[in-house]
Protein backbone atom coordinates (compact mmCIF):
# COMPACT_ATOMS: atom_id res chain seq x y z
CA UNK A 1 0.00 0.00 0.00
CA UNK A 2 2.80 2.53 1.16
CA UNK A 3 4.80 1.23 -1.99
CA UNK A 4 2.31 2.48 -4.57
CA UNK A 5 1.35 6.02 -2.55
CA UNK A 6 5.23 6.76 -3.28
CA UNK A 7 5.64 5.36 -6.65
CA UNK A 8 2.25 8.03 -7.63
CA UNK A 9 3.14 11.08 -5.98
CA UNK A 10 7.04 10.81 -6.16
CA UNK A 11 7.08 12.29 -9.88
CA UNK A 12 4.61 14.96 -9.44
CA UNK A 13 6.98 16.34 -6.62
CA UNK A 14 10.02 16.00 -8.95
CA UNK A 15 8.33 17.99 -11.56
CA UNK A 16 7.23 20.81 -9.39
CA UNK A 17 10.53 21.38 -8.03
CA UNK A 18 11.26 25.12 -9.05
CA UNK A 19 14.84 25.95 -10.68
CA UNK A 20 17.09 28.06 -8.95
CA UNK A 21 16.15 30.87 -11.10
CA UNK A 22 12.73 31.25 -10.39
CA UNK A 23 12.85 31.22 -6.80
CA UNK A 24 15.62 34.06 -7.28
CA UNK A 25 12.83 35.40 -10.30
CA UNK A 26 10.01 34.93 -7.78
CA UNK A 27 12.23 37.02 -5.00
CA UNK A 28 13.01 39.90 -7.25
CA UNK A 29 9.32 40.77 -8.88
CA UNK A 30 7.68 39.97 -5.32
CA UNK A 31 9.89 42.68 -4.44
CA UNK A 32 8.57 45.14 -6.86
CA UNK A 33 4.88 44.31 -6.44
CA UNK A 34 4.66 44.64 -3.17
CA UNK A 35 6.82 47.96 -2.96
CA UNK A 36 3.85 49.02 -5.33
CA UNK A 37 1.05 47.89 -3.36
CA UNK A 38 2.10 48.51 0.50
CA UNK A 39 4.21 52.21 -0.35
CA UNK A 40 0.60 53.89 -1.07
CA UNK A 41 -0.60 53.23 2.41
CA UNK A 42 1.91 54.28 4.19
CA UNK A 43 1.16 57.59 5.71
CA UNK A 44 3.58 59.68 3.74
CA UNK A 45 2.98 59.06 0.67
CA UNK A 46 3.04 62.11 -1.95
CA UNK A 47 4.46 61.41 -5.22
CA UNK A 48 3.61 64.83 -6.51
CA UNK A 49 4.00 67.37 -3.52
CA UNK A 50 6.95 69.89 -3.59
CA UNK A 51 9.70 70.71 -0.91
CA UNK A 52 12.55 72.75 -2.24
CA UNK A 53 13.99 73.73 1.56
CA UNK A 54 14.26 69.38 1.33
CA UNK A 55 15.56 69.16 -2.18
CA UNK A 56 18.28 66.37 -3.07
CA UNK A 57 18.21 64.64 0.37
CA UNK A 58 20.21 61.05 0.20
CA UNK A 59 18.92 57.94 1.23
CA UNK A 60 18.19 56.75 5.35
CA UNK A 61 18.74 60.39 6.29
CA UNK A 62 15.62 61.61 6.89
CA UNK A 63 12.63 59.58 8.42
CA UNK A 64 9.95 61.25 6.43
CA UNK A 65 11.69 60.59 3.10
CA UNK A 66 12.93 57.40 3.95
CA UNK A 67 14.87 56.83 0.01
CA UNK A 68 15.58 60.64 0.14
CA UNK A 69 13.92 63.35 -2.36
CA UNK A 70 14.54 64.51 -6.04
CA UNK A 71 15.74 67.92 -7.21
CA UNK A 72 12.58 69.52 -7.05
CA UNK A 73 12.05 68.17 -2.88
CA UNK A 74 9.75 65.01 -4.10
CA UNK A 75 9.50 62.01 -1.97
CA UNK A 76 11.18 59.32 -3.82
CA UNK A 77 10.04 56.04 -2.57
CA UNK A 78 6.67 57.28 -3.53
CA UNK A 79 7.63 58.70 -6.69
CA UNK A 80 8.88 54.90 -7.38
CA UNK A 81 5.94 53.37 -5.84
CA UNK A 82 3.90 55.18 -7.92
CA UNK A 83 6.35 54.66 -11.42
CA UNK A 84 6.08 50.84 -10.69
CA UNK A 85 2.18 50.80 -11.09
CA UNK A 86 2.17 52.99 -14.33
CA UNK A 87 5.21 50.98 -16.28
CA UNK A 88 3.54 47.80 -15.12
CA UNK A 89 -0.44 48.86 -15.51
CA UNK A 90 0.96 49.88 -19.25
CA UNK A 91 2.77 46.76 -19.63
CA UNK A 92 -0.03 44.39 -19.08
CA UNK A 93 -2.32 46.39 -21.08
CA UNK A 94 -0.09 46.37 -23.89
CA UNK A 95 0.96 42.81 -23.75
CA UNK A 96 -3.03 41.72 -23.12
CA UNK A 97 -3.37 43.55 -26.60
CA UNK A 98 -1.22 42.36 -28.22
CA UNK A 99 -1.55 38.53 -27.14
CA UNK A 100 -5.64 38.75 -28.02
CA UNK A 101 -4.97 40.21 -31.14
CA UNK A 102 -2.05 38.03 -32.39
CA UNK A 103 -3.85 34.99 -31.80
CA UNK A 104 -6.89 36.13 -33.07
CA UNK A 105 -5.30 36.61 -36.26
CA UNK A 106 -2.94 33.76 -35.94
CA UNK A 107 -6.25 31.04 -35.12
CA UNK A 108 -8.44 33.13 -38.54
CA UNK A 109 -5.23 32.51 -40.45
CA UNK A 110 -4.48 28.74 -39.57
CA UNK A 111 -7.90 27.81 -39.63
CA UNK A 112 -9.38 29.42 -42.45
CA UNK A 113 -5.69 29.42 -44.77
CA UNK A 114 -6.05 30.65 -48.26
CA UNK A 115 -5.69 34.50 -49.32
CA UNK A 116 -6.39 35.56 -45.45
CA UNK A 117 -3.71 32.84 -44.44
CA UNK A 118 -1.35 35.00 -47.45
CA UNK A 119 -2.05 38.90 -46.66
CA UNK A 120 -1.47 38.11 -43.07
CA UNK A 121 1.70 36.20 -43.47
CA UNK A 122 2.87 39.26 -46.10
CA UNK A 123 1.88 41.33 -43.51
CA UNK A 124 3.74 39.76 -40.52
CA UNK A 125 7.02 39.53 -42.74
CA UNK A 126 6.92 43.38 -43.64
CA UNK A 127 6.51 43.96 -39.94
CA UNK A 128 9.40 41.84 -38.73
CA UNK A 129 11.40 43.17 -41.85
CA UNK A 130 10.68 46.91 -40.34
CA UNK A 131 12.85 48.55 -37.68
CA UNK A 132 10.33 48.45 -35.21
CA UNK A 133 11.63 50.62 -32.26
CA UNK A 134 12.52 53.24 -35.19
CA UNK A 135 9.28 53.54 -36.32
CA UNK A 136 7.51 53.75 -32.77
CA UNK A 137 9.74 56.30 -31.67
CA UNK A 138 8.87 58.47 -34.43
CA UNK A 139 5.15 57.89 -34.41
CA UNK A 140 4.83 58.51 -30.29
CA UNK A 141 6.83 61.33 -30.88
CA UNK A 142 5.13 62.74 -33.84
CA UNK A 143 1.50 62.76 -32.38
CA UNK A 144 2.03 64.11 -29.21
CA UNK A 145 3.69 61.36 -26.65
CA UNK A 146 1.43 60.31 -23.96
CA UNK A 147 1.03 57.51 -21.97
CA UNK A 148 -2.39 56.44 -23.90
CA UNK A 149 -0.74 57.19 -27.39
CA UNK A 150 2.07 54.59 -25.79
CA UNK A 151 -0.19 51.41 -25.21
CA UNK A 152 -2.10 52.01 -28.30
CA UNK A 153 0.96 51.80 -30.63
CA UNK A 154 2.50 49.20 -29.10
CA UNK A 155 -0.48 47.28 -28.13
CA UNK A 156 -1.27 47.27 -31.54
CA UNK A 157 2.32 46.45 -33.31
CA UNK A 158 4.03 43.68 -31.25
CA UNK A 159 1.31 40.78 -32.10
CA UNK A 160 3.44 39.09 -35.10
CA UNK A 161 5.28 36.61 -32.57
CA UNK A 162 1.79 35.30 -31.37
CA UNK A 163 0.41 35.63 -34.89
CA UNK A 164 3.16 32.57 -36.16
CA UNK A 165 3.24 30.78 -33.41
CA UNK A 166 -0.96 30.33 -33.15
CA UNK A 167 -1.28 30.05 -36.79
CA UNK A 168 1.19 26.96 -37.02
CA UNK A 169 -0.93 25.27 -34.25
CA UNK A 170 -4.40 26.45 -35.19
CA UNK A 171 -3.19 24.99 -38.89
CA UNK A 172 -2.04 21.92 -37.50
CA UNK A 173 -4.96 20.99 -35.17
CA UNK A 174 -7.47 21.91 -38.06
CA UNK A 175 -6.55 18.27 -40.03
CA UNK A 176 -7.00 16.58 -35.93
CA UNK A 177 -10.04 14.20 -35.89
CA UNK A 178 -11.90 15.84 -33.01
CA UNK A 179 -11.63 19.27 -34.98
CA UNK A 180 -13.29 17.48 -38.75
CA UNK A 181 -15.29 15.33 -37.21
CA UNK A 182 -17.99 17.68 -35.66
CA UNK A 183 -17.52 20.02 -38.90
CA UNK A 184 -19.15 16.71 -40.94
CA UNK A 185 -21.67 16.52 -38.80
CA UNK A 186 -23.01 19.89 -39.03
CA UNK A 187 -21.13 22.29 -36.35
CA UNK A 188 -20.36 25.22 -37.26
CA UNK A 189 -17.21 26.99 -37.55
CA UNK A 190 -17.64 29.47 -34.67
CA UNK A 191 -18.38 26.36 -32.48
CA UNK A 192 -15.73 24.49 -33.39
CA UNK A 193 -13.29 27.62 -33.19
CA UNK A 194 -14.50 28.27 -29.27
CA UNK A 195 -14.65 24.94 -28.29
CA UNK A 196 -11.41 22.93 -30.11
CA UNK A 197 -9.30 25.67 -31.10
CA UNK A 198 -8.80 28.24 -28.41
CA UNK A 199 -8.71 26.21 -25.66
CA UNK A 200 -5.80 24.28 -27.08
CA UNK A 201 -4.13 27.36 -28.44
CA UNK A 202 -4.09 29.69 -25.42
CA UNK A 203 -1.40 28.19 -23.60
CA UNK A 204 0.68 28.45 -25.86
CA UNK A 205 -0.30 32.48 -26.00
CA UNK A 206 0.49 32.79 -22.55
CA UNK A 207 4.14 31.69 -22.66
CA UNK A 208 4.96 34.31 -25.20
CA UNK A 209 2.86 36.70 -23.48
CA UNK A 210 5.06 35.88 -19.94
CA UNK A 211 8.37 35.98 -22.33
CA UNK A 212 6.95 39.35 -23.93
CA UNK A 213 6.51 41.07 -20.71
CA UNK A 214 10.15 41.54 -19.74
CA UNK A 215 10.82 42.88 -23.28
CA UNK A 216 7.84 45.02 -23.65
CA UNK A 217 9.24 47.12 -20.51
CA UNK A 218 12.21 47.48 -21.67
CA UNK A 219 10.28 49.40 -24.87
CA UNK A 220 8.04 51.28 -22.63
CA UNK A 221 11.05 52.42 -20.38
CA UNK A 222 13.33 53.43 -22.89
CA UNK A 223 10.66 55.38 -25.04
CA UNK A 224 10.30 57.23 -21.67
CA UNK A 225 13.98 57.78 -21.25
CA UNK A 226 13.24 59.50 -24.59
CA UNK A 227 10.26 61.43 -23.48
CA UNK A 228 7.90 59.97 -25.84
CA UNK A 229 5.50 58.23 -22.75
CA UNK A 230 4.16 59.04 -19.37
CA UNK A 231 4.85 63.03 -19.53
CA UNK A 232 5.87 65.03 -16.03
CA UNK A 233 4.55 65.13 -13.57
CA UNK A 234 3.78 61.29 -13.03
CA UNK A 235 6.75 59.49 -12.93
CA UNK A 236 7.83 56.67 -14.79
CA UNK A 237 10.93 54.43 -14.39
CA UNK A 238 12.62 55.95 -18.29
CA UNK A 239 11.66 59.31 -16.94
CA UNK A 240 13.27 58.94 -13.52
CA UNK A 241 16.37 57.48 -14.66
CA UNK A 242 16.62 60.54 -17.43
CA UNK A 243 16.01 62.79 -14.81
CA UNK A 244 18.65 61.65 -12.52
CA UNK A 245 21.23 61.24 -15.11
CA UNK A 246 21.82 65.34 -14.64
CA UNK A 247 22.43 64.52 -10.68
CA UNK A 248 24.63 61.16 -11.72
CA UNK A 249 28.31 62.87 -10.06
CA UNK A 250 26.93 64.60 -6.80
CA UNK A 251 23.85 62.35 -6.28
CA UNK A 252 24.03 58.99 -8.15
CA UNK A 253 21.07 57.36 -6.23
CA UNK A 254 18.02 59.67 -8.40
CA UNK A 255 19.28 57.32 -11.41
CA UNK A 256 20.27 53.95 -9.90
CA UNK A 257 17.20 53.60 -7.74
CA UNK A 258 14.94 53.06 -9.96
CA UNK A 259 17.18 51.08 -12.18
CA UNK A 260 17.39 48.91 -9.39
CA UNK A 261 13.36 48.62 -9.56
CA UNK A 262 13.67 48.26 -13.45
CA UNK A 263 16.22 45.42 -12.78
CA UNK A 264 14.12 44.00 -10.43
CA UNK A 265 11.04 43.80 -12.22
CA UNK A 266 12.45 42.67 -16.03
CA UNK A 267 14.93 40.29 -14.26
CA UNK A 268 12.11 38.88 -12.17
CA UNK A 269 9.91 38.39 -14.90
CA UNK A 270 12.98 36.98 -17.25
CA UNK A 271 13.90 34.75 -14.83
CA UNK A 272 9.91 33.11 -13.73
CA UNK A 273 9.92 32.96 -17.66
CA UNK A 274 12.48 30.97 -18.03
CA UNK A 275 11.09 28.47 -15.86
CA UNK A 276 8.01 28.74 -17.51
CA UNK A 277 9.12 27.86 -20.77
CA UNK A 278 11.69 25.51 -19.52
CA UNK A 279 8.56 23.12 -18.92
CA UNK A 280 7.28 23.20 -21.57
CA UNK A 281 10.61 22.71 -23.56
CA UNK A 282 11.81 24.88 -26.54
CA UNK A 283 9.42 27.84 -26.67
CA UNK A 284 11.82 30.66 -26.33
CA UNK A 285 14.58 29.23 -28.43
CA UNK A 286 11.97 29.16 -31.35
CA UNK A 287 10.90 32.67 -30.85
CA UNK A 288 13.95 34.17 -31.00
CA UNK A 289 15.31 37.62 -29.62
CA UNK A 290 14.53 40.63 -30.10
CA UNK A 291 12.98 42.19 -33.20
CA UNK B 1 16.80 29.57 -55.80
CA UNK B 2 15.52 32.02 -58.31
CA UNK B 3 12.12 32.04 -57.02
CA UNK B 4 12.99 32.77 -53.81
CA UNK B 5 15.09 35.73 -54.60
CA UNK B 6 12.48 36.92 -56.49
CA UNK B 7 10.08 36.69 -53.85
CA UNK B 8 12.44 38.18 -51.50
CA UNK B 9 12.71 40.99 -53.59
CA UNK B 10 8.90 41.26 -53.39
CA UNK B 11 9.23 41.18 -50.18
CA UNK B 12 12.00 43.84 -49.32
CA UNK B 13 9.63 46.43 -52.01
CA UNK B 14 7.17 45.94 -49.58
CA UNK B 15 8.46 46.56 -46.35
CA UNK B 16 10.16 49.41 -48.02
CA UNK B 17 6.62 50.44 -49.09
CA UNK B 18 5.34 50.29 -45.99
CA UNK B 19 7.97 51.82 -44.33
CA UNK B 20 7.49 55.56 -46.75
CA UNK B 21 3.50 54.75 -46.43
CA UNK B 22 3.97 55.14 -42.60
CA UNK B 23 6.40 58.25 -42.83
CA UNK B 24 4.33 60.29 -45.05
CA UNK B 25 0.81 59.35 -42.69
CA UNK B 26 3.09 60.69 -40.21
CA UNK B 27 4.37 63.85 -42.08
CA UNK B 28 0.90 65.08 -42.83
CA UNK B 29 -0.54 63.79 -39.56
CA UNK B 30 1.70 66.97 -38.37
CA UNK B 31 -0.15 69.37 -39.73
CA UNK B 32 1.30 71.70 -41.85
CA UNK B 33 4.46 73.03 -41.19
CA UNK B 34 3.99 76.94 -42.23
CA UNK B 35 2.63 78.02 -38.47
CA UNK B 36 5.29 76.11 -37.14
CA UNK B 37 8.25 77.47 -39.15
CA UNK B 38 7.07 81.65 -39.07
CA UNK B 39 7.34 83.65 -35.90
CA UNK B 40 4.39 84.03 -34.05
CA UNK B 41 3.40 87.36 -35.55
CA UNK B 42 3.71 86.22 -38.97
CA UNK B 43 0.10 86.77 -40.82
CA UNK B 44 -2.22 84.29 -42.00
CA UNK B 45 -1.18 84.82 -45.82
CA UNK B 46 2.30 84.21 -45.13
CA UNK B 47 1.68 80.75 -43.72
CA UNK B 48 -0.51 79.91 -46.67
CA UNK B 49 2.30 81.18 -49.23
CA UNK B 50 4.87 79.20 -47.06
CA UNK B 51 2.61 76.04 -47.18
CA UNK B 52 1.80 76.46 -51.09
CA UNK B 53 5.48 77.01 -51.68
CA UNK B 54 6.65 73.67 -49.68
CA UNK B 55 3.86 72.01 -51.62
CA UNK B 56 1.07 71.34 -48.89
CA UNK B 57 -1.60 73.12 -50.54
CA UNK B 58 -1.48 70.48 -53.35
CA UNK B 59 -3.90 66.78 -53.33
CA UNK B 60 -2.88 64.51 -51.20
CA UNK B 61 -2.74 61.67 -53.77
CA UNK B 62 0.32 64.14 -55.74
CA UNK B 63 2.28 64.53 -52.60
CA UNK B 64 2.29 60.78 -51.73
CA UNK B 65 3.49 60.61 -55.67
CA UNK B 66 5.97 63.12 -54.75
CA UNK B 67 7.37 61.39 -51.76
CA UNK B 68 7.28 58.25 -53.61
CA UNK B 69 9.33 59.42 -56.33
CA UNK B 70 11.88 61.00 -53.90
CA UNK B 71 12.47 57.35 -53.23
CA UNK B 72 13.85 57.35 -56.89
CA UNK B 73 15.56 60.36 -56.94
CA UNK B 74 16.88 60.31 -53.68
CA UNK B 75 15.47 64.13 -52.82
CA UNK B 76 13.12 64.09 -50.31
CA UNK B 77 12.97 68.13 -49.91
CA UNK B 78 14.87 70.23 -47.94
CA UNK B 79 15.25 70.37 -43.95
CA UNK B 80 12.56 72.67 -42.41
CA UNK B 81 15.33 74.39 -39.99
CA UNK B 82 18.25 74.02 -41.90
CA UNK B 83 17.45 74.43 -45.15
CA UNK B 84 19.42 72.05 -46.29
CA UNK B 85 19.13 68.79 -48.57
CA UNK B 86 17.28 66.19 -45.89
CA UNK B 87 19.03 63.29 -46.78
CA UNK B 88 22.40 65.08 -47.24
CA UNK B 89 22.52 65.63 -43.57
CA UNK B 90 20.99 62.25 -42.92
CA UNK B 91 23.98 60.56 -44.78
CA UNK B 92 26.38 63.15 -42.78
CA UNK B 93 25.61 61.12 -39.55
CA UNK B 94 25.04 57.61 -41.42
CA UNK B 95 29.02 56.80 -40.59
CA UNK B 96 28.95 57.69 -36.67
CA UNK B 97 25.80 55.34 -36.64
CA UNK B 98 28.09 52.69 -38.25
CA UNK B 99 30.91 52.75 -36.53
CA UNK B 100 29.00 51.94 -33.51
CA UNK B 101 26.93 49.29 -34.95
CA UNK B 102 29.44 47.89 -36.61
CA UNK B 103 32.19 46.96 -33.81
CA UNK B 104 28.72 46.24 -31.94
CA UNK B 105 28.08 43.60 -34.10
CA UNK B 106 31.97 42.26 -35.02
CA UNK B 107 33.16 42.41 -30.92
CA UNK B 108 29.90 41.04 -29.73
CA UNK B 109 29.63 38.10 -32.50
CA UNK B 110 33.43 37.40 -31.78
CA UNK B 111 33.11 37.21 -27.81
CA UNK B 112 30.19 35.15 -27.89
CA UNK B 113 31.74 32.44 -30.52
CA UNK B 114 34.64 32.42 -28.04
CA UNK B 115 33.03 31.83 -24.50
CA UNK B 116 30.38 29.00 -27.23
CA UNK B 117 33.64 27.30 -27.79
CA UNK B 118 35.37 27.80 -24.42
CA UNK B 119 32.17 26.45 -22.50
CA UNK B 120 31.66 23.26 -24.85
CA UNK B 121 35.58 22.83 -25.11
CA UNK B 122 35.76 22.36 -21.08
CA UNK B 123 32.38 21.01 -20.70
CA UNK B 124 32.28 23.38 -17.65
CA UNK B 125 28.63 23.66 -16.18
CA UNK B 126 30.31 26.01 -13.60
CA UNK B 127 31.41 28.37 -16.68
CA UNK B 128 27.91 27.96 -18.07
CA UNK B 129 26.00 29.12 -15.16
CA UNK B 130 27.98 32.27 -14.50
CA UNK B 131 27.87 33.30 -18.37
CA UNK B 132 24.42 32.40 -18.07
CA UNK B 133 23.44 34.33 -14.92
CA UNK B 134 25.00 37.44 -16.06
CA UNK B 135 24.07 37.44 -19.38
CA UNK B 136 20.31 36.85 -17.89
CA UNK B 137 20.61 40.28 -15.12
CA UNK B 138 22.63 42.45 -18.48
CA UNK B 139 19.56 41.11 -20.47
CA UNK B 140 17.23 42.65 -17.34
CA UNK B 141 18.30 46.13 -17.85
CA UNK B 142 17.94 48.47 -20.37
CA UNK B 143 21.05 49.68 -22.56
CA UNK B 144 20.49 53.35 -21.47
CA UNK B 145 20.65 52.27 -17.98
CA UNK B 146 23.64 49.66 -18.39
CA UNK B 147 25.05 52.96 -20.37
CA UNK B 148 24.58 55.04 -17.31
CA UNK B 149 26.06 52.87 -14.83
CA UNK B 150 29.30 52.43 -17.56
CA UNK B 151 29.50 56.20 -17.18
CA UNK B 152 29.49 56.08 -13.62
CA UNK B 153 31.72 54.06 -13.10
CA UNK B 154 34.59 55.23 -16.05
CA UNK B 155 33.78 58.68 -16.10
CA UNK B 156 32.83 59.71 -12.78
CA UNK B 157 34.58 57.83 -10.23
CA UNK B 158 37.65 56.72 -11.92
CA UNK B 159 37.67 59.51 -14.62
CA UNK B 160 39.06 57.34 -17.05
CA UNK B 161 37.02 57.66 -20.04
CA UNK B 162 34.81 60.05 -21.80
CA UNK B 163 31.12 59.78 -21.40
CA UNK B 164 29.93 62.45 -24.07
CA UNK B 165 30.11 63.14 -27.61
CA UNK B 166 32.83 61.67 -30.39
CA UNK B 167 35.80 63.49 -30.02
CA UNK B 168 38.61 60.36 -30.13
CA UNK B 169 38.89 56.77 -30.36
CA UNK B 170 38.59 56.57 -26.06
CA UNK B 171 35.08 58.30 -26.91
CA UNK B 172 33.77 54.70 -28.80
CA UNK B 173 34.72 52.74 -25.72
CA UNK B 174 31.84 53.37 -23.34
CA UNK B 175 29.01 53.26 -26.07
CA UNK B 176 30.44 49.94 -27.95
CA UNK B 177 30.81 47.91 -24.79
CA UNK B 178 26.97 49.20 -24.03
CA UNK B 179 26.12 47.66 -27.29
CA UNK B 180 28.49 45.24 -26.98
CA UNK B 181 27.38 43.44 -23.87
CA UNK B 182 23.89 43.02 -25.43
CA UNK B 183 24.71 41.77 -28.75
CA UNK B 184 26.96 38.83 -26.92
CA UNK B 185 24.71 37.39 -24.62
CA UNK B 186 22.25 37.05 -27.76
CA UNK B 187 24.43 35.48 -30.01
CA UNK B 188 25.97 33.81 -26.88
CA UNK B 189 22.32 32.03 -26.10
CA UNK B 190 21.61 30.99 -29.39
CA UNK B 191 25.28 29.59 -30.44
CA UNK B 192 25.35 27.58 -26.67
CA UNK B 193 21.81 25.91 -28.04
CA UNK B 194 22.94 25.23 -31.72
CA UNK B 195 25.94 23.65 -30.48
CA UNK B 196 24.61 21.43 -27.54
CA UNK B 197 21.49 20.75 -29.83
CA UNK B 198 24.69 19.28 -32.61
CA UNK B 199 26.63 17.94 -29.68
CA UNK B 200 23.31 15.19 -29.65
CA UNK B 201 23.39 14.09 -33.18
CA UNK B 202 24.50 10.82 -34.91
CA UNK B 203 27.25 12.17 -37.14
CA UNK B 204 29.24 14.18 -33.79
CA UNK B 205 29.14 10.80 -32.01
CA UNK B 206 30.43 8.56 -35.24
CA UNK B 207 33.05 10.98 -35.69
CA UNK B 208 33.90 10.93 -31.88
CA UNK B 209 33.91 7.07 -31.97
CA UNK B 210 36.14 7.11 -34.74
CA UNK B 211 38.50 8.57 -32.74
CA UNK B 212 38.49 11.95 -33.56
CA UNK B 213 39.56 14.45 -31.33
CA UNK B 214 36.32 16.87 -29.50
CA UNK B 215 38.17 19.68 -30.56
CA UNK B 216 38.23 18.78 -34.27
CA UNK B 217 34.80 17.85 -34.33
CA UNK B 218 33.77 20.55 -32.95
CA UNK B 219 35.47 23.17 -35.41
CA UNK B 220 35.22 21.10 -38.32
CA UNK B 221 31.65 19.51 -37.69
CA UNK B 222 29.53 20.88 -35.22
CA UNK B 223 30.55 24.83 -35.62
CA UNK B 224 29.87 25.20 -39.28
CA UNK B 225 26.40 23.94 -38.61
CA UNK B 226 25.65 26.28 -35.86
CA UNK B 227 26.69 29.42 -37.28
CA UNK B 228 24.49 29.71 -39.83
CA UNK B 229 21.32 29.89 -38.09
CA UNK B 230 22.66 32.74 -35.34
CA UNK B 231 24.01 34.58 -39.01
CA UNK B 232 20.28 34.40 -39.97
CA UNK B 233 19.65 35.82 -36.87
CA UNK B 234 21.80 38.80 -36.63
CA UNK B 235 20.06 39.92 -40.28
CA UNK B 236 16.98 40.14 -38.40
CA UNK B 237 18.65 41.28 -35.14
CA UNK B 238 19.83 44.40 -37.67
CA UNK B 239 16.80 46.41 -36.60
CA UNK B 240 17.25 45.62 -32.58
CA UNK B 241 20.70 46.81 -33.07
CA UNK B 242 19.47 49.97 -34.79
CA UNK B 243 16.95 50.36 -32.29
CA UNK B 244 19.52 49.77 -29.34
CA UNK B 245 22.34 52.41 -30.58
CA UNK B 246 19.29 55.34 -31.28
CA UNK B 247 18.82 55.65 -27.76
CA UNK B 248 22.82 54.57 -26.34
CA UNK B 249 23.43 57.97 -28.92
CA UNK B 250 21.04 60.06 -26.89
CA UNK B 251 22.90 59.08 -24.12
CA UNK B 252 26.44 59.36 -24.59
CA UNK B 253 25.58 62.16 -27.09
CA UNK B 254 26.45 60.29 -30.10
CA UNK B 255 26.71 62.44 -33.63
CA UNK B 256 24.85 59.68 -35.12
CA UNK B 257 21.48 59.26 -37.32
CA UNK B 258 19.76 58.61 -33.71
CA UNK B 259 20.76 61.86 -32.29
CA UNK B 260 19.89 63.16 -35.88
CA UNK B 261 16.33 61.43 -35.80
CA UNK B 262 15.25 62.18 -32.23
CA UNK B 263 16.19 65.96 -32.24
CA UNK B 264 14.48 66.39 -35.83
CA UNK B 265 11.32 64.56 -34.54
CA UNK B 266 11.18 66.93 -30.88
CA UNK B 267 11.79 69.99 -33.99
CA UNK B 268 8.97 68.92 -36.05
CA UNK B 269 11.57 68.95 -38.71
CA UNK B 270 10.01 66.25 -40.99
CA UNK B 271 12.10 66.08 -44.40
CA UNK B 272 14.47 64.54 -41.87
CA UNK B 273 12.15 61.94 -40.06
CA UNK B 274 11.14 61.10 -43.52
CA UNK B 275 14.64 60.47 -45.06
CA UNK B 276 16.09 58.81 -41.89
CA UNK B 277 13.37 56.45 -41.66
CA UNK B 278 13.26 55.24 -45.23
CA UNK B 279 17.34 55.37 -45.23
CA UNK B 280 17.05 53.01 -41.85
CA UNK B 281 14.41 50.92 -44.33
CA UNK B 282 16.74 50.83 -46.97
CA UNK B 283 19.79 49.42 -45.36
CA UNK B 284 17.75 47.11 -43.06
CA UNK B 285 15.66 45.24 -45.79
CA UNK B 286 18.98 45.41 -48.08
CA UNK B 287 20.71 43.57 -45.46
CA UNK B 288 18.18 41.30 -44.05
CA UNK B 289 17.64 40.30 -48.16
CA UNK B 290 21.22 39.35 -48.34
CA UNK B 291 21.65 37.61 -45.01
CA UNK B 292 18.57 35.63 -46.18
CA UNK B 293 19.77 34.67 -49.51
CA UNK B 294 23.55 33.79 -48.30
CA UNK B 295 22.16 31.27 -45.09
CA UNK B 296 19.73 29.92 -47.51
CA UNK B 297 23.09 29.65 -50.27
CA UNK B 298 25.13 27.68 -47.60
CA UNK B 299 23.14 25.98 -45.88
CA UNK B 300 21.67 22.83 -47.82
CA UNK B 301 19.15 21.63 -45.65
CA UNK B 302 16.67 24.79 -45.87
CA UNK B 303 17.52 24.68 -49.78
CA UNK B 304 15.94 21.13 -49.60
CA UNK B 305 13.07 22.43 -47.98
Amino acid sequence: MTTSLTLATAPVVQRWRPRPGAIVGALMLGTVLLLTALVPLLPGYDPMGQDLRAALLPPFTDPAHPLGTDALGRDLLSRLALASAVTLGMTVLIVIMNAVLGSLVGILAGYYGGRLEALITLVSNVTLAMPVVLLLIAICAVLRPSAGLTILVLGCTWWVGYARVTRNIAAALRRQDFVVSPLTQGADSVWVLTRHIVPNVWPHTLIIAATDVATIVLITSSLEYLGLGVQPPVPSWGSMIFDGQRHLAGDPWLALLPGLMLLLAVGGVQFLSQQFTAETRGGLLRKGGMR
Amino acid sequence: MLLFIARRLALAVATVLAVVTIAFVLGRATGEPGALLLPDNATQADVEALNSALGFDRPLLLQYLDTLAGLVTGDFGDSYRLRESALGLVLERVPATIELAFWAFVIGLALAVVAALAIQLTGSRVLRAIVGWAGALRQSVPDFFFALLLVLAFSVLLGALPSLGRTSYASLVLPVVTLVTGQFVMYLRLLDAALSEQAGQDFVRTAIAQGQRRSTVLFTRMLPNAIVPVLGMAGLNLGGLLGGTVVVEVVFAWPGLGKLLTDAVSQRDFPIVQAGLVFVALAFVIVNTAVDVLVRRIDTRTAAA
